[in-house]
């Protein structure tokens, strides 16, 4: 009996000091309290279980890229401006990679500038391009020192840079710099060309 | 390229004589000005390539001066026109085009030669600096360590002298009941006291020792099944580790990239979005492309495979949470919820995201209302009030995250 309790007491220390040893590791995000309200059934984009594999993609996994020749029109306006200034553009960007000089001659900015729209493209900017190209353009950003090849936009072969080549340049890149068109869609991308426009003019 | 070619050119006339050079050359530092705003991108006046060839020496390189001014104003034309060098030159830097620039003028190009020459003579003071820098930087540390050395000093010293003190008291206390022991004086009680011993195995028994034991045994086994009771559904300083090794501290702390620039989606949609391989390769086509990690990177790339992240923050399928609504409308800062991502080397999960945690802040938050319309009335309505918290609007009604 007197033996039995002493047993007792000394696993019920024993169970005491391994749980606080055993401490929830990083890689654990612990236990979930009812599942089945946790997971969502429908297919959720960036669903990530365990226990859940999309049996229609090829890597289980939910996202998918569009089907080729899909035109994104949720996320950004058709029609810009007023009555003088009303325009109404798609931004559908046919114009191929390697045209550049397309792009040049007849593309225009669709998107009247206002104080509104050039705050947006500073922000965006700052943002999508800072890091490389610098906060006045100099191509000295944190990232553009080690990336290098990063131009100024103020010096003499783009200082006259036009709308086309600027919107062109961002949609498939140039040189070392790689496509953004998947990170900044066109609107976005023609306020950052009108803010482009006003680092051109820095000494 | 044309820079490239520039560069090339300077270098020649240079050769033919250092005097003539000199004089005929330009002003060095107008060219420092120039070279900077206009050539610096691409080319370094050393001897290091960087994205084109470096430009020292550049005109022992280069058939004449006239062609360095061609090639400068427009190097397409001169590997249109066929040219030899220019030709070799521009299949040796992966027929990368070099920028034309008309607005230079000969003399413009004369300075940056100037400045090209002169730099490469002032070159070793430069490295002479950068040494002397690093060694300025090294001192800084050895302190710091210096001092963590003091204290383990102190704290052994300490323990020794507590051995020590043990040592004489444990002494005296022998020679003390040896002398005690010899006397025949002694009482009989205090004779006991004299001979008693420390029985542990009977104290082990004891009735004080055993509940005591009990009560603490059962105070901390409750305290312990509470709190993993309480962690239930709680994922608060979760940190996988990732299939590559980035690190926010590097890229979003050190870098400064926007956190925009990879989570696109953050200011516009529900999700952050998870970035796909090819906004890595924005820099890392160039950068660091032979690290391990990187090579991780290439090979997803290659099979078209996407890289499995691995979620942190997840929250259950019934609460509704929208990033767009609290960093674009509400013009919260990432830190607020996930903590100071730009010094993690991991992420971890640092907010407990339970529905406290969510309504605690509603309760708390003022509506940002500035230059949105939307609110005009209602932030009328409430002037003479109290501040208009996001819990004023509806921001803790059940059906707002529960659908």
């Amino acid at each position: 009996m007197n033996h039995l309790r002493k047993v007792t007491f000394l696993s019920l220390i024993a169970g005491a000091l391994l749980t606080v040893a055993c401490q929830r590791e990083h890689d654990d995000p612990g236990t979930e309290y009812a599942p089945n309200m946790y997971h969502a059934i429908s297919y959720e984009p960036f669903r990530q279980e365990a226990s859940f594999k999309n049996p229609y993609n090829k890597f289980g996994n939910n996202l998918w890229l569009p089907v080729p020749g899909t035109v994104a029109r949720r996320n950004y306006q058709t029609k810009f401006g007023k009555d003088s200034t009303f325009v109404e553009d798609l931004m559908i960007y046919n114009i191929p990679k390697d045209s550049i000089g397309i792009a040049e001659r007849t593309l225009k900015n669709p998107v009247p500038q206002t104080e509104q729209t050039l705050a947006d493209g500073k922000e965006l900017y700052t943002r999508y391009c800072q890091h490389c190209h610098g906060e006045t353009g100099k191509g000295d950003g944190t990232v553009g020192k080690v990336f290098k090849g990063v131009p100024n936009y103020s010096g003499s072969g783009y200082k006259d840079m036009n709308d086309g080549h600027i919107f062109h340049v961002i949609t498939y890149g140039k040189g070392r710099m790689w496509p953004h068109g998947s990170q900044v869609n066109p609107v976005e991308r023609w306020k950052i060309v009108q803010y482009v426009h006003e680092l051109q003019k820095q000494q | 390229m044309v820079l490239l070619l520039a560069a090339l050119t300077c270098s020649t006339v240079w050769a033919q004589g250092a005097a003539p050079a000199a004089s005929g050359g330009g002003d060095a530092a107008a060219g420092e000005a120039l070279f900077k705003n206009n050539c610096a991108a691409c080319h370094a006046a050393s001897d290091e390539v960087v994205v084109g060839p470096g430009l020292k020496g550049v005109m022992t390189r280069v058939p004449n001066k006239d062609w360095v001014y061609k090639w400068v104003k427009n190097s397409s034309a001169v590997i249109a026109s066929g040219d030899a060098y220019g030709n070799q030159i521009f299949n040796k830097y992966n027929k990368l085009q070099m920028q034309s620039f008309p607005d230079l003028q000969n003399a413009d190009i004369d300075n940056i030669l100037a400045y090209i020459e002169s730099a490469a003579t002032a070159a070793p003071t430069a490295d002479q600096a950068k040494a002397d820098g690093q060694g300025g930087a090294t001192a800084a540390p050895a302190e710091s360590g210096l001092s963590t050395q003091y204290f383990t000093i102190i704290l052994v010293a300490l323990l020794v002298v507590l051995a020590l003190v043990l040592l004489v008291l444990i002494m005296i206390i022998t020679l003390l009941t040896k002398f005690l022991s010899n006397r025949k004086d002694l009482s009989d009680d205090d004779r006991e006291l004299l001979e008693q011993r420390t029985d542990i195995g009977k104290l082990l028994q004891s009735a004080v020792v055993k509940g005591a034991v009990l009560i603490i045994a059962v105070l901390l086994l409750g305290k312990i099944g509470l709190d993993s009771v309480m962690r239930i559904g709680i994922a608060q300083g979760y940190a996988p580790k990732q299939p590559i090794a980035y690190s926010h501290k590097l890229h979003a702390g050190e870098y400064k990239i926007n956190c925009a620039y990879c989570h696109t989606s953050v200011y516009k949609g529900k999700n952050a979005s998870i970035p796909s391989a090819n906004i890595c390769m924005n820099c890392h086509s160039v950068i660091k492309n032979s690290s391990p990690e990187i090579k991780k990177l290439y090979t997803a790339i290659e099979n078209n495979q996407p890289i499995e992240w691995i979620r942190v923050h997840n929250l259950p399928d019934h609460a509704y949470f929208n990033h767009s609504q609290h960093t674009n409308v509400g013009g919260l800062a990432c830190q607020n919820c996930h903590g100071d991502i730009e010094k993690m080397e991991v992420v971890e999960q640092v907010a407990p995201l339970t529905m406290g945690w969510c309504i605690d802040c509603h309760r708390k938050t003022e509506v940002n209302t500035k230059g949105n319309a939307y609110y005009d009335k209602l932030v009328a309505i409430h002037a003479s009030k109290e501040p208009m918290k996001v819990a004023t609007i509806g921001g803790i009604e059940c059906s707002k995250c529960h659908y």
